[in-house]
């Protein structure tokens, strides 16, 4: 349990500082330190047990359904990184407290770097590979935002851009590749993973799962081609450099390397794709990394050619090599991050990081310049410093390569060659910086920094020396903890004393020094070699270009999906629709066993009226009125077809529905125009006629699979309990207002939303009004013929009193809120076209607005009610009474529900149509006037 | 029967998808009408068609017709009518700002009434 | 008599719809196509009661009555349009 606090302990603290730095900005680095500091302290409470041997394992289910368990594990190579991670952050946030200006914002800074340690952290105790992956984005992304931390800056910017870009295109390969090995294993837990390495190698898969996996480390750990990304991000501030990308999230490359070991490695494939990534790396960054003037540039492709040398080391795959690969990231976080610190104080103290203008500091700060060369001594492979001793084991190593045959000489000559760029670049950094002539154009005089600020770099200083003279007395223990877990076997013997007499790599050591020497001494001549052979090798361009062709490509893919025209997008969707249904539908066996019905002739000749008027409608969809009519026609057959196949419910809700739609369409068709051009040519009319009758042969071969596979239905309880339960015998009307009156409820919403929404939509819409009719003649003179009048105002009280049966009766028989809402809609609007709205609105005047809430709170209350006998939301019930005359008759609440339906029903309807109506009343103000 | 009734589905949809490819709005609003009578019956007759009795309880002989499929037909058909009349009223409005009835908002080059 | 006139009414209720349908197709005129609409809802109500007294059953018969009552409003609303464009004023 306490293995979780380690990640949520900064997880939770990146949102502390933003609140501290309100108390000051010592006070803030103190809760961001103390946060780290108590992760570190229980890390250091589990350490002896992992010591002894034992692995820590925390398990918590997170999704297991997925795979996805929230599993921790702490081992040697787990201590060993978490170590780093918390011990390097804690030496970061005393020294970034100095390095930031009191510009910058001290509390998000903390914040994103405790999120980034907590993510890092999360990463080296994952027991579950998702649970791992998830941690790997989330330093992708705090990556992303500590490199944008100056965000005025454009570089900054571009580079956090380029890191989230490569690392996460990474991740994403990585993600598969985990899936895949997931897959292979059958599990997602390290432990069994590990176990598996025979199973996984010798699965067909295994080149495609290790080339994946591959890809998500090499990005991360900037390896060859992926190496550029990182001498961008260099645009961050110096804490973050020393701690994400020298000591920490450049490791996590390397250590999935590591981690991974035992169940990947061990294979030709392993070692070509590793360590041949690793050698390319280890020679393009050594001599990237003499070439740069900037401080921090050097460094940057020196840790690029570092990661390379690990990773090299990683891919000869033998167990040394593995204890030599571990060796060299506990000794490169601390010479790496003590450089890259320095270089921040002289930046700080000097304003300026390029060598062609610093020299001579020494006299200004011989204790930084102190502090430097010890660590740029060890980064040279100098004896008595840490770095040389990992170096002397990596020569070793590249001599015992396996799987080069004759080329076995190669690699130790690389190898050297390496380390001699690595002794030069070394030499600049401290010659160029602190001896010399110099410093040139300096605005201000410089001088040591604040006490404090040395303190971090004075640690790991000796840490590089302790490790580097007494290497048996400090590292070892940690070391033989590490290099156990990642080998998972026993390990070979090994020994880490300075001297071990003349040989081979002690050889390779002193050509590298004095090779090194001469090499820095002839640089003027290589700078300007170097600058005629590469000046178009800009990887930065070529990211960016490639970036923009991509942007570009999608933007055309969008302009040419989203052209702005509805009709395109329509064809798009019906065609997709067409070819998801119809491969999904090809090849299968159609017909269902049950044996079909036969036809009656009434039945045929009802479809003949339904298909002929349908077509007609198309044929003549040009010609408005006519096709409204015909449309009319197809309305009614489908009502009678309701009807025919016993769903009266339906066929009365359709008939309102009907006659309201047809009503609208005449209200709108007014202010549209009576025809519609001929403009489709005559291809677009035969593509849309295919897709039409494409879409119309899937649906109907969908609804003849259907039609002919026996039924399972799950309505027996709703007839069931419709009665016993529900208290009505019209089980539509009762699933309608209780046993799905939840349902009903939204949908009632949503109709009076919609009417809301019409009636928004109308306010302040303005629409010329045609003189003449279709046909060129003058409208008639009469507006509200009397016998019109005269008819439709006795039909009132009938239409009200049919539609009041229509609901009262629909819990038992065929009705209901819907249909008697329509009903009494439809009877009302007959008096607007009879009479006027002006005429009508005076004798009705109520508001539809609040007729249609009134509608939707009633059905709601109703809902509520039930709270107050203590039943759940919407509970019904019903009760007999006895009415003198009436008798005995059933009193349900479903029925007052139904009241809210109806009303909200009869609100929206006639909101939506007497708004259109009035339309001419803003449209034409003189006439309605007189 | 259930092929005369795939059949007359079919029917409708593929004229309510012709109409719906139109460039003018009404023919479109038409469209929706004409595929919402082919998505109800579509939607009804999942619960089989048969020589059932409605179903409402006492009336028949027992052998009642899926209530289910009616009672989400039912909202259905009313939902239906305001997402029409929605988009009716999104076809005036556009008329009213847009001066033309094509779908794709063109400025009608033959006028109002055109 | 009555299993006998039953199927002799649907044939004719059939025919009538046919007729119907022609007319509706046809036109030439729009009146006419409303007036072959109005026949058509009439049409309806009677194949609906039909229907009914076939099954025996009265529970299809507030259908016809709604198709009456929604059949007089449409076919006013379409006159009312041929007339004046505007059928709410």
């Amino acid at each position: 349990m306490t293995l979780s606090l380690i990640i949520f302990l900064p997880l939770l603290g990146a949102l502390l500082p933003p609140l501290f730095i309100r108390l000051g900005r010592t006070a803030c680095a103190w809760s961001a330190a103390l946060l780290a500091g108590t992760a570190l302290a229980i890390l250091l409470y589990h350490s002896p047990a992992v010591f002894a041997g034992e692995t820590l394992v925390f398990t918590q289910p997170w999704l297991p359904a997925l795979g996805l368990n929230f599993s921790l594990r702490l081992d040697g190579l787990g201590l060993l990184f978490a170590l780093l991670i918390l011990g390097i952050g804690l030496l970061i946030i005393l020294y970034a407290r100095y390095y930031l200006s009191e510009h910058d914002p001290m509390g998000r800074f903390y914040g994103m770097l405790l999120l980034f340690m907590a993510a890092m952290l999360g990463i080296v105790l994952s027991e579950n590979l998702l649970l791992l992956l998830v941690f790997w984005e989330l330093t992708s992304l705090s990556s992303f935002l500590l490199i944008g931390y100056w965000k005025h800056r454009s570089d900054a910017r571009q580079g956090a851009r380029m890191a989230l870009a490569i690392t996460g295109g990474g991740g994403l390969a990585m993600l598969a590749g985990i899936l895949l090995l997931g897959h292979i294993t059958g599990s997602y837990e390290l432990s069994v993973v590990l176990a598996s390495a025979e199973l996984i190698q010798a699965h067909a898969l295994y080149p495609v799962t290790l080339a994946l996996i591959l890809l998500g480390a090499f990005t991360k750990s900037a390896q060859f081609p992926f190496h550029f990304w990182l001498p961008h991000a260099m645009a961050a501030p110096t804490p973050v450099s020393a701690y994400l990308h020298s000591a920490t999230m450049v490791k996590a490359g390397v250590f999935l390397l590591a981690r991974l070991f035992p169940a990947l490695s061990g294979t030709e494939l392993w070692f070509f794709l590793v360590a041949g990534t690793g050698t390319a790396t280890l020679l393009l960054g050594a001599y990237h990394a003499l070439f740069k003037h900037d401080l921090k540039g050097l460094l940057a492709y020196s840790t690029v050619s570092h990661l390379g040398l690990i990773t090299l080391l990683f891919g000869i795959g033998t167990p040394l090599a593995a204890v030599a690969g571990v060796f060299h990231i506990i000794n490169h976080a601390t010479f790496k991050a003590s450089l890259f610190m320095a270089a921040g104080i002289i930046d700080h103290e000097t304003g300026t990081r390029d060598m062609r203008r610093l020299g001579g500091l020494w006299r200004f700060m011989p204790h930084t310049a102190t502090l430097a060369m010890v660590a740029a001594a060890s980064m040279a492979g100098v004896p008595l410093f840490n770095g040389f001793l990992s170096k002397e084991m990596f020569f070793a190593e590249t001599l015992h390569a396996g799987w080069m045959g004759e080329w076995s000489w190669l690699l130790p000559l690389l190898a050297t060659l390496a380390a001699l760029f690595s002794v030069a670049y070394s030499v600049r950094f401290i010659h160029d910086v602190f001896f010399g002539t110099g410093p040139r154009d300096i605005t201000r005089k410089p001088h040591e920094p604040p006490r404090y600020m040395k303190v971090p770099v004075e640690v790991l200083v000796a840490l590089c020396l302790l490790v580097g003279i007494l290497p048996a007395w400090t590292v070892a223990p940690l070391l033989a903890a590490a290099a156990a877990s990642t080998v998972g076997a026993e390990l070979p013997y090994y020994s880490l004393a300075i001297w071990h007499g003349f040989n081979l790599p002690l050889l390779m050591s002193l050509i590298a020094l004095a090779g090194g020497v001469i090499l820095y001494l002839l640089r003027f001549r290589l700078f300007a070699l170097h600058d005629r052979i590469f000046p178009l090798c800009d990887a930065k361009a070529w990211f960016e270009c490639g970036l923009a062709r991509t942007i570009a490509v999608s933007h055309q893919l969008t302009a040419w999906l989203e052209n702005g025209s509805l009709q395109r997008y329509a064809m798009l969707l019906v065609a997709s629709v067409l070819i998801v249904i119809g491969t999904s539908l090809w090849g299968t066996t159609l017909t269902g066993p049950v044996a079909m019905g036969t036809v009656d002739g009434v039945t045929l000749t009802g479809a003949l009226v339904l298909g002929v008027s349908a077509l007609a409608t198309v044929i003549w969809h040009r010609r408005r009125l006519a096709a409204l009519v015909l449309l009319s026609v197809v309305g009614l057959v489908v009502s009678v077809a309701f009807v025919r196949f016993s769903a009266p419910d339906l066929a009365l809700t359709q008939l309102s529905v009907e006659m309201v739609t047809i009503l609208l369409l005449m209200l709108a068709l007014y202010f549209l125009p009576q025809h519609s051009p001929a403009e489709s040519s005559t291809a677009r009319r035969w593509r849309d006629g295919l897709l039409a009758a494409g879409a119309g042969l899937s649906v109907a071969a969908l609804a003849w699979g259907v039609l002919t596979r026996p039924l399972e239905t799950i309505s027996g309880y709703f007839l069931e309990q419709s009665k016993p339960g529900g208290g009505g015998s019209n089980v539509v009307n009762v699933i309608l207002v209780d046993f799905r009156g939840f349902d009903t409820l939204g949908e009632i919403t949503v109709l009076a939303i919609a009417a809301f929404g019409i009636y928004a939509l109308l306010q302040g819409l303005r629409l010329p009004s045609p003189t003449t009719d279709g046909e060129g003649r003058p409208w008639a003179e009469d507006r509200h013929p009397l016998i019109l009048s005269a008819v439709s105002r006795p039909l009132l009280p009938l239409a009200l009193m049919v539609s009041l049966y229509i609901l009262l009766r629909g819990h038992n028989l065929p009705g209901g809120g819907f249909i008697a809402g329509l009903v009494t809609a439809v009877a009302l609007i007959l008096q607007y076209v009879a009479s006027g709205v002006v005429w009508t609105r005076e004798r009705l005047p109520f508001d539809y607005i609040k007729l249609t809430a009134s509608g939707v709170l009633v059905a709601t209350l109703t809902g509520v009610a039930s709270w107050w006998f203590a039943h759940p939301f919407l509970t019904s019930t019903f009760e007999y009474v006895q009415l003198p005359l009436l008798g005995k008759f059933e009193l349900a609440s479903a029925m007052v529900f139904d009241v809210g339906v109806y009303l909200t029903v009869v609100g929206s309807t006639l909101l939506i149509l007497a708004n259109l109506g009035k339309l001419t009343l803003v449209s034409q103000p003189h006439e309605e006037t007189k | 029967m259930e092929l005369l009734v795939a059949i007359m589905i079919g029917l409708l949809t593929a004229c309510g998808i012709y109409l719906l490819l139109r460039a003018r709005t009404f023919p479109v609003i038409m469209g929706l009408t004409l595929l919402s009578y082919a998505v109800n019956l579509f939607l009804f007759v999942m619960g089989r068609i048969g020589e059932s009795q409605p179903a409402v309880i006492g009336v028949g002989d027992g052998q009642y017709t899926d209530p289910l499929p009616q009672a989400l037909v039912l909202t259905a058909i009313v939902i239906g009518f305001a997402m029409t009349a929605f988009v009716v009223t999104l076809a005036l409005r556009a008329r009213g700002e847009l001066h033309s009835d094509h779908v794709d908002g063109d400025a009608d080059p033959r006028g109002p009434g055109a | 008599m009555l299993a006998l006139a039953i199927p002799i009414a649907f044939a004719l209720m059939s025919l009538a719809l046919l007729l119907n349908l022609w007319r509706v197709v046809r036109g030439p005129d729009l009146p006419d196509r409303i007036l072959a609409l109005d026949t058509l809802y009439i049409n309806s109500i009677a194949l609906l009661v039909l229907f009914g007294i076939h099954l025996d059953t009265m529970i299809y018969f507030e259908v016809a009555l709604l198709i009456a009552m929604m059949g007089f409003v449409g076919t006013v609303a379409v006159a009312k349009y041929l007339l004046r464009g505007d059928i709410i004023e």
